[in-house]
């Protein structure tokens, strides 16, 4: 019963990472909530490879790759934030700012 | 972790119960410094779910690079709103917002139900008897040392070039 209380909980912090990130019209709320997305998916790979694989431990070496390009990813998406910024306001449908 | 029976069902009730509060207060608080501030405590319920599950390695990883480096990161560029923008992004409850509330309620039910179904205890069951039974003296952060090194060695060097890139692209972007 455990992997499935676990699993449960993953599904439904991707559940809600999936509605904030499409109803959020600023950008750095989208941001928080891909981190989220990002976060349920480690932990089903981390739980898997507990109950599944401890001798090669395959989904912990596969969540430290997402961990790394989660972290890659937060900071081109504060330089755009931060770019978009310096012109006008953060709201996401006013992305054609970047244009020169 | 090899901890008593209730001990680690206590545990894991606790920590269950933390990340739900903190994903509703991410998506509910208006206040983004407020939502900012609970999604690392999401993140930190997240790393001692990792402690739970015998990943050492990871959990510490989560701790220093989610919680230390990226979420303040994301404070970072929340501050750099005004307070003024505050108030403009409201979660005003359009018609948009309640059919992707539905979409993603769907999705869940979904999702909760396939896990609910799949018969867990037949998988390991196959999978626990084709390892070979062997001591494990290698702890797992050596495990994950070791396969890193050995067979997961294009993908290090090549998540560090990655990195170098992103940061240069981030460094060029912002000096605008």
């Amino acid at each position: 019963m455990m992997l499935e209380h676990i699993l449960v909980l993953s599904a439904y912090l991707f559940s809600i990472g999936i509605y904030g990130l499409i109803t959020s019209r600023n950008m750095v709320r989208a941001l928080m909530y891909l981190e989220l997305i990002l976060n349920a998916v480690n932990i089903n790979f981390v739980t898997f490879s507990d109950f599944f694989d401890s001798w090669q431990l395959k989904g912990n070496i596969f969540s430290i790759f997402v961990i790394a390009i989660a972290a890659a990813e937060a900071a081109i998406g504060s330089a755009i934030v931060s770019s978009i910024y310096n012109r006008k306001s953060t709201r996401i449908n006013q992305s054609t700012l970047l244009n020169k | 972790m090899d901890l008593p029976g209730p001990i680690h069902d206590f545990l894991l009730v606790f920590l269950g119960s933390g990340l739900i509060l903190g994903g509703l207060g991410v998506v509910l608080l208006t206040n983004p410094i407020y939502s900012a501030f609970s999604l690392g405590l999401v993140l930190v319920c997240i790393s001692l779910f990792y402690i739970l599950s015998n990943s050492h390695f990871v959990a510490a990883a989560q701790l220093l690079i989610y919680v230390g480096a990226i979420n303040v990161l994301i404070l970072f560029a929340v501050m750099f709103m005004n307070g003024s923008e505050y108030y403009k992004d409201f979660n005003l409850w359009t018609i948009g917002n309640g059919l992707t509330s539905l979409v993603c309620t769907s999705i869940l039910v979904s999702l909760i139900t396939t896990i609910l179904d799949t018969s867990w205890y037949g998988i390991i069951w196959t999978t626990r008897s084709n390892q070979i039974i062997e001591q494990d003296l290698i702890s797992n952060s050596q495990q994950i040392g070791i396969h890193l090194a050995t067979d997961f060695f294009f993908p290090f060097e090549f998540i560090s070039i990655i990195l170098l890139v992103a940061l240069i692209g981030a460094i060029a972007m912002a000096r605008q």
